[in-house]
């Protein structure tokens, strides 16, 4: 019985601080413009900003509600389990539901690509065995699919379409969203359900756009190429949907990307700051050791916060 | 020839008749009430005409300027500028209602605004002018 109750109460606590954290971040990301900041960053903060509730409660679930419960919670003690139970059957209700999510993704866009490829070969034009073209009609026109054996498809009708250059680019700006992970992002946001949560995922998704538009370009010619390029394949009309897991070349605002390339300049890339990732290590420290020095306080205050919340 | 302002404050919501005043004024070009009543395709009575041209004008959608007692209307936008504003509204308002999360009508509104031919065209001719721009620096360069 205690077993259980602890495996509620903690359940409990993790759906409710992920709904608050979560509606907070909805509340809250919209004013947060980062200016003068490189598209990559503002990809990153965005991707951190979404998944922030889950991770966020599930350290806190782990590190502290049950830690807290375990040592602090009397057992002899008889409490009303009528709560606690509700709110865990959601929390499991919650998690499943993200687990299909997950599920149906991975499996609609693995049901996808494998039509895709059928008949497909590498592509001659790139050295990356990664690449092949596929020549199915209807496919977007260059899309990476895929999140652990990602490969950039590109159909005929784009090969026949761009120049040599501009396929070139266009390849490297797939290749950019491949080294950043952004399908895996994807499918890690397929796990953190949330209603109204359409406009930070869209954000984030211009955002990635753009940072591959900025990694692929190293000078002017590139950038024209690049715009070239998508005004083209924009011509193309894709029959099919792209699957979850995927990045099209041909996504965000066509109008933002092609006027930001055709504008390019070495100088404005550099005055962009990039926020690094270990920007985020002293303070990340700091909360560790805050933690570690007040950690009887702090599992004392969350079994108090445990009670309040579910009595 | 059009604010922006009027443009993006317009919400046209025409009737039948409203948008059959619309027409001929679009034939003719400008009209005024007697005028479009010459021809006798329109079988309204002349103040029924006139307050449908005082509802258009009213809507944002027609110029006026007196001509005697009376006055003379001219459309303030083409038929395609119409449907171009009326779009790119009912995609704003669509937008701003809130789409929830990964929805197939997200990918609706990315492929009207990724087809909209005449984007594309103007875009296209934006990325030709650079190109040139391009040519002629790299040109410059060349010779000196």
């Amino acid at each position: 019985m205690f077993a259980l109750r602890g495996i509620a109460v903690s359940l409990s606590c993790f759906v409710l601080l992920y709904c608050l954290l979560s509606a907070l971040v909805e509340a809250a990301w919209s004013p947060l413009k980062p200016l003068q900041v490189a598209q990559r960053s503002v990809a990153a903060i965005l991707f951190a900003l979404r998944t922030l509730p889950l991770l966020v409660s599930v350290i806190v679930t782990f590190a502290l509600v049950v830690p807290s419960f375990r040592l602090l919670e009397p057992r002899s003690k008889q409490e009303g389990m009528a709560m606690p139970l509700a709110l865990g059957v959601c929390a499991l209700l919650l998690i499943a539901y993200s687990c299909f999510r997950v599920i149906a993704a991975q499996t609609s866009t693995t049901r996808l690509v494998t039509r895709w490829l059928e008949g497909t070969h590498p592509l001659k034009a790139s050295a990356d065995s990664a690449i092949t073209f596929h020549s199915r009609r209807g496919a977007p026109p260059i899309t990476l699919v895929g999140v652990l054996n990602p490969r950039v498809l590109v159909s005929e009708d784009t090969i026949a379409l761009l120049s040599h250059d501009e396929l070139n680019i266009a390849l490297k700006h797939e290749l950019e969203h491949m080294k950043a992970w952004d399908n895996l992002k994807k499918l890690i946001f397929c796990f953190c359900p949330f209603p109204g949560m359409a406009k930070l995922e869209s954000a984030w998704s211009q955002a990635a756009e753009l940072a591959a538009d900025d990694a692929a370009v190293s000078n002017q010619g590139d950038a024209v190429d690049l715009a070239a390029a998508l005004v083209k394949l924009s011509r193309l009309v894709p029959i099919e949907g792209a699957p979850v897991c995927s990045m099209g070349f041909v996504a965000g605002s066509l109008t933002q990307r092609v006027v930001r390339l055709l504008t390019w300049d070495e100088a404005s890339k550099e005055r962009r700051v990039r926020i690094r990732i270990w920007f985020v290590v002293p303070f990340a420290v700091a909360a560790s050791l805050l933690v570690a020095i007040a950690y009887g306080p702090v599992l004392a205050l969350t079994h108090e916060v445990t009670e309040f919340l579910i009595r | 020839m059009m604010k922006a302002s009027s443009i993006f404050g317009l919400r046209p919501r025409l009737g039948p008749f409203e948008q059959q005043v619309l027409e001929k004024l679009w034939k003719h070009g400008s009209a005024t009430v007697r005028e479009l009543l010459a021809d006798g395709e329109i079988h309204q009575a002349y103040t029924t005409v006139m307050t449908t041209l005082s509802r258009l004008y009213k809507k944002g959608l027609l110029d006026r300027v007196s001509e005697g007692k009376a006055f003379r209307y001219t459309p303030r936008h083409t038929p395609e500028e119409l449907q171009r504003v009326t779009t790119l509204d009912s995609l704003r308002q669509l937008l701003e209602s809130g789409v929830p999360s990964s929805l197939p009508l997200s990918h609706v509104v990315e492929a009207l605004s990724i087809h909209d031919a005449r984007l594309l065209d103007e875009l296209q001719l934006l990325v030709e002018r650079k190109y040139r721009e391009l040519h002629g620096q790299k040109k410059i360069r060349e010779k000196s």
